[in-house]
């Protein structure tokens, strides 16, 4: 016991003497999940594009226009609200709207006539990728009214009679000939090649005033900040390139000659991988209490203690092992290296460290539970989402602690090779 | 102190040391004297437990050493050719972890890494990064790694090789010092000086095995004071190696293209009658040289080489 804590305390002091390749793998989760929360809003809530419409047309096209950011279907991105032009325009510069579109006077008519007309989009600066994701939207919608326009410019001309409001109804041989205007057009949309008649044209307010603070959430709300969504699965990553570092050791001693000089000692090769994975453990419990100690900062809902705890550890065990599988494996630093990146870049696609396991394809979603980071993130995800306490997440802890203790079993038999190869060497 | 008997490790089909034999006494500086690739370090590999001989078997106090390794190695210090250290801590926490992996602590430890910082001159430099040191300061470090915890035995594989003549002479300093307070030493060097200088019996190498071992005055005067002539030139040697054995108190001990190694009797004067009648004889005479008895002659006469080729 004395020769491990003697083996760990030197690695310690070695490291805080060399901390820089830590540090930065330390802040990486933090880093990442800080610009994608502020990338997103403001990380107090799932960002909706604030979308003011002001419709100074009210025909037919306009009216479809601004439904797009003003339907019950849009709601789940866009908050639209339909404004007249001042009152947008004032509601911009208090902060209160991502973008501001106004459809001009006209607009049905002139893209009936084939006349051009002028969209314009108002971004409000104050905002992330907000605005952009506003302009972006408008941009795709125009080339459509503008494609649409062209293609569909004769039945459009045969339709414009039937706009005026003089209660005729189309005779059917109109709508067939309609129709059938509308199928040749679609046929031959590959002749578009004219310019566009229909122009976003997109500017930046100035002077806005910040977006107004919302009120401070009360303790037991749902944990819904982007920062604590991105969080979990980063920062599972993020501790396997920490005890990368950590089990990355024994080679580099394997390369100072110092592995070779203790076994030379009285120490038993087995003293040396185990005091390399304490070392590599305590490494990963420093990430953390780091990392933990700052989403707790940000975090506004109550999170099992013990259950944080027991999770915890049991990764801290599947990491160590994992790392101690891939540099029992490897027979040189930089193999080591380049396989343990491929590796925890594999899991953190496949286990949802980068996008939520959801969100993956059916038959990739499959292989996350072959990965520790799969059941670290969904284990953290669950604490901070759901709540959950030990009895909630216990199939994560027990997983995870099974593959720690099954890959520590392969890791020490394989290093074990590597430090008699060290000792050869 | 160590008897080694009958060690024999192959690589595949080389044969690095094959059936070496000896033995040293407490308190002896023993050198193993050989040039690169005779089998020295593979043999302080095997002394120091880092690799399974594949016959043999080494005692230590009696104790055999693939029985009981980590009894043999705490009695042990080891000093690598090529120096083992952690660069970004000082020489004292180099020294303080190195004593403490033996088993010493507290005040123990401090006199001992005070103490060997003495030894190797480093007390002034002693908190300063090891990475800040010059490669004989790192050197004399590294020999003082392995005699902090004050081991009954030293092994010292070429603690010499690469530095500069101080550092050099800082190292075999250290060395005496080390010997002279009753540590026993089995130190390993190419450099016949070296070995003249410093051990009290040597044994020297070649291809894996023991050629001759003995006091400095027994190996010399196993040369018999007889000088070591090379001649060279661009006559064939096989064709004019008879006519030189013919010759009295000659004896040939190598024959390459262009290259004839012999060993004359008479201290001196052997050689100059051999010269005289090379001259004589018309041959076409690149060089000759003559050296007197000496390792490097009983060397030359064993194995037909120099130590440096």
């Amino acid at each position: 016991m004395r020769i491990l804590v003697h083996l760990v305390a030197k690695d310690l002091l070695r490291k805080t003497r060399s901390p820089f390749g830590l540090i930065v793998v330390l802040c990486f989760p933090l880093i990442f999940a800080g610009m994608i929360a502020l990338a997103f809003g403001h990380g107090d809530s799932l960002p909706k594009v604030r979308m003011l419409v002001a419709n100074e047309d009210d025909g037919l096209l306009a009216n479809g226009v601004a439904s797009v950011f003003t339907s019950q279907q849009a709601s789940k991105y866009f908050d639209g609200k339909t404004v007249t032009a001042a009152q947008g325009r004032a509601l911009m510069e208090d902060g209160k709207g991502s973008a501001l579109l106004t459809i001009p006077k006209g607009f049905t008519k002139d893209v009936l006539d084939g006349k051009p007309v002028t969209l314009t989009l108002l971004r409000n600066p104050a905002e992330g990728i907000l605005p952009e994701i506003a302009e972006q939207t408008v941009g795709a919608l125009t080339d459509v009214l503008d494609g649409g326009r062209r293609v569909f410019d004769k039945p459009l001309a045969d339709l414009r009679p039937f706009f005026k409001d003089d209660g005729k109804a189309p005779a059917d041989s109109d709508i067939v000939a309609i129709s059938l205007a509308i199928k040749r057009g679609i046929e031959g949309m590959s002749d578009l090649v004219f310019p566009p008649v229909i122009v976003l044209e997109s500017e930046l307010l100035g002077n806005v005033k910040a977006a107004p603070q919302k009120e401070a959430k009360k303790k037991g709300d749902a944990p819904s900040s982007i920062f604590l969504l991105v969080l979990p699965g980063i920062a599972v990553y993020g501790l396997f390139l920490v005890a990368d570092q950590g089990m990355r050791d024994v080679m580099t001693e394997r390369t100072l000659g110092t592995l070779r000089r203790q076994l030379a000692g009285p120490i038993a090769p087995e003293s040396i991988i185990l005091g390399k994975a304490v070392y590599t453990a305590v490494l990963a419990v420093m990430a953390i209490v780091v990392i933990g100690g700052v989403g707790a900062a940000v975090l506004s809902a109550p999170v099992s203690l013990p259950a944080f705890l027991l999770l915890s550890l049991a990764l801290v065990l599947a990491v160590t092992g994992t790392t101690a599988v891939i540099y029992g494996v490897a027979r040189t630093e930089r193999q080591a290296s380049t396989m343990g990146n491929m590796i925890f870049l594999a899991m953190g696609f496949l286990g949802g460290g980068f996008i939520r396991v959801e969100g993956l394809p059916p038959a990739v979603r499959g292989f996350a539970p072959f990965t520790p980071l799969y059941w670290g993130t969904q284990g953290y995800r669950a604490l901070l989402e759901n709540g959950a306490g030990v009895a909630g997440i216990a199939q994560h802890i027990g997983v995870l602690a099974l593959m720690g203790i099954v890959f520590l079993g392969i890791g020490a038999v394989a290093l074990r090779r590597t430090a008699r190869r060290g000792a050869s060497a | 102190m160590f008897q080694v008997q009958g060690l024999v490790k192959s690589y595949g089909s080389l044969r690095a040391v094959d059936g070496v034999s000896f033995t040293v006494a407490k308190g002896e500086l023993y050198g193993l004297l050989g040039p690169n690739g005779a089998g020295k370090t593979t043999i302080m590999s095997m002394l120091s437990g880092l690799l399974a001989p594949d016959e043999g078997r080494i005692l230590f106090d009696g104790i055999d050493l693939a029985g009981e390794p980590l009894k043999v190695k705490a009695q042990l210090g080891v000093v690598p050719q090529e120096p083992a250290l952690y660069e970004n801590l000082s020489a004292r926490e180099n020294l303080s972890f190195w004593g403490g992996l033996y088993g010493l602590s507290g005040a123990q430890l401090k006199q001992a890494v005070d103490r060997v910082l003495e030894l190797v001159g480093l007390t002034d430099r002693a908190k300063d990064p090891v990475k800040q040191y010059s490669g004989g300061m790192k050197r004399r470090i590294n020999l003082a790694l392995g005699l902090v915890h004050g081991p009954r035995a030293v092994l010292m594989d070429e603690p010499t090789v690469g530095i500069d003549p101080q550092a050099r002479l800082n190292i075999l300093e250290a060395v005496k010092q080390v010997a002279a307070a009753g540590t026993t030493v089995i130190y390993t060097t190419h450099y016949l000086e070296e070995a003249e200088q410093l051990c009290d019996r040597i044994a020297i190498m070649d291809h894996g095995k023991i050629l001759a071992e003995g006091t400095l005055d027994e190996l010399k005067r196993r040369v018999g004071g007889r000088d070591v002539v090379t001649v060279r030139g661009s006559f064939d040697a096989a064709a004019v190696r008879p006519r030189f054995e013919a010759l009295p108190g000659v004896s040939v001990t190598s024959v390459e293209p262009g290259r004839l190694v012999l060993s004359v009797e008479g201290s001196g004067r052997g050689a100059v009658d051999l010269l005289s009648h090379v001259l004589a004889d018309g041959l076409s005479i690149d060089g000759i040289s003559i050296q007197p008895p000496s390792l490097n002659t009983l060397f030359l006469n064993l194995t037909g080489r120099e130590l440096r080729d």
